[in-house]
């Protein structure tokens, strides 16, 4: 095929400059990508915090069996309890020890366990943001024996709502860059289109048709915006793939959250769709200003 | 096949560069359009193959009006001709080879085809052991040459030629004006603008000769000598 031997000569004629037009196309996808990982992640995490929400109530350490029975009761009467797992002084200090390692010590030389008892109430995936559960929670805290709650609905919201912050502010930067990115491409198809224009005027005067002296164009942009979008992701997968290596554990519980989940099939088959249309448009806005034919 | 009627052409500058020219081109006809510098004649072929427009007048190639084309049916009309520009108009970052297979690419002749008809256009020019080379690395003769046999590729109905032979020796010049006949022979229509009398004493069968944008005279060679 003409066009296709025509945009791959053009393409490493002017390797330079159509390098640099790559390289920018790739730092502003991976700006984006970076940002849709992150908010990917944090919309994980605040995923599996929400489909297990579980609401603790601490008991005073001195609670009766007859107090016992009728918070548990209390508990399993609501309609978005699911589970009620009740969680013994023992049990909490072991619980404790097993997932902190490290301040063992710190236990021991307490010298007695600061642990009280509790209920562990598992709700149904979804139920926590309705506000029955807040009066429901009230409703529980007032009985006696019950010492105090813990409910990270709270924490999830702002989760999702940081998910969805992290992936508005993507959008916007890497937005912004895509602009720059479309402008680079545009003007890096007008160069080619001035340095070439000696063949543009042969081929108009041979009777090529539009079709025929703009496609080579426009598959020099389509393919700048892939290699540009393809690179990126490659880069993202690098990055993904070491940096909380970087970081090592000092990151602790946080490392769930930095250790960046990579995007999507579908969402990399966007960011290289996203990429192809730039560069198309890119061309064609170019080819539209400086090629009247 | 070529009808010009009251052809005229003024610039923005206000200068008439053509004024009412009637001019009739048979099929198989071998035209020279003589006259000094200024007087008209590269315009006159810009008309024909409307790269410009007239001022006045219509011209009507094979039946059509060209005039009446919209922009994007232009092609059609260039496709049917061969043009050899003063200037070359050669694409000096493309080999020769490619500078003279263009036309064919854009009739989307496949490239076995196009190597071949590309070979013998070079070798009626006499310039098929320079297909590989850079139209820079090249002789403003050879340069020419060059842009004739891209003109002759496709083998066009209608061959435009300005001042084809302006850059080469004499004897170099009646060579091509010999390709220029022995296309004629195969039937394309050919308009050739020059002002080598000499060239156009021994080739010429039909003369237009212009002045100031006018036609002065025309002359007409007994079928014999033809």
């Amino acid at each position: 095929m003409y066009f296709l031997r025509d945009a791959q000569n053009n393409l490493w004629q002017y390797r330079g400059r159509n390098a640099l037009s790559v390289t920018i196309i790739c730092l502003s996808f991976l700006i984006l990508g970076v940002f849709i990982s992150l908010s990917n992640n944090l919309r994980h995490v605040a995923d599996e915090m929400s489909d297990s929400m579980v609401v603790v109530f601490f008991l005073a350490p001195n609670v009766t069996a007859a107090d016992l029975s009728t918070i548990e009761q209390k508990i399993r009467a609501s309609p978005s309890v699911v589970r009620v797992e009740y969680v013994d002084r023992q049990q909490a200090l072991e619980r404790f020890r097993k997932n902190f390692p490290d301040l063992r010590e710190i236990l021991a030389n307490l010298g007695t366990n600061p642990f009280p008892p509790s209920f562990e109430a598992t709700l149904q995936p979804g139920s926590f943001r309705s506000d029955d559960i807040l009066g429901f929670i009230e409703e529980v805290k007032n009985v006696t024996g019950v010492e105090d709650v813990q409910f990270n609905r709270d924490w999830v919201l702002k989760l999702q709502s940081l998910s969805r912050l992290a992936r508005a502010v993507g959008f916007f930067l890497g937005g912004i860059l895509i602009l720059a990115s479309f402008f680079i491409i545009s003007n890096v198809i007008r160069l080619n289109v001035f340095a070439r224009k000696s063949e543009i005027e042969i081929l108009r005067l041979v009777g090529a048709t539009n079709t025929f002296i703009r496609l080579p164009f426009l598959l020099e942009g389509v393919t700048l915006g892939i290699l540009g979008s393809l690179l990126s992701l490659g880069l993202l997968f690098v990055l993904i793939k070491f940096f909380p290596l970087y970081l090592g554990h000092s990151l602790g519980a946080l490392q769930d959250i930095v250790g960046f989940r990579y995007l999507s099939s579908s969402q990399a088959v966007s960011l290289i769709a996203a990429g192809a249309f730039m560069g198309a448009l890119g061309s064609m806005s170019s080819l539209s200003r400086f090629l009247k034919i | 096949m070529i009808e010009l009627y009251h052809i005229s052409k003024q610039y923005e500058e206000g200068q008439w560069a053509l004024v009412d020219i009637n001019l009739n081109v048979l099929k198989g006809d071998f035209w020279f359009i003589t006259g000094p510098s200024g007087s008209g004649k590269s315009t006159l072929l810009k008309i024909i193959f409307r790269e410009i427009l007239p001022t006045r007048g219509q011209i009507v190639i094979d039946g059509v009006n060209i005039l009446r084309l919209p922009d994007h049916r232009i092609y059609k009309l260039r496709r049917t001709m061969g043009i050899v520009f003063q200037d070359f108009r050669l694409a000096f970052h493309k080999k020769v080879f490619e500078n003279v297979a263009i036309g064919l690419h854009v009739l989307g002749i496949p490239l076995k085809e196009v190597r071949l008809r590309v070979f013998n256009a070079l070798r009626l020019v006499n310039l098929h052991q320079k297909m590989w080379e850079y139209p820079s690395h090249l002789s403003y003769g050879e340069q020419q040459r060059v842009a004739i046999a891209r003109a002759v590729v496709n083998e066009p109905q209608i061959l435009l030629a300005d001042e084809p032979t302006g850059n080469l020796d004499p004897e170099l010049a009646a060579e091509i004006m010999g390709v220029f006949k022995e296309i004629n022979k195969r039937g394309t229509t050919v308009i050739i603008c020059s002002h080598d009398k000499e060239l156009i004493r021994h080739f010429g069968d039909k003369i237009l000769f212009l002045f100031k944008g006018k036609i002065i005279g025309k002359e007409v060679l007994p079928s014999s000598r033809r």
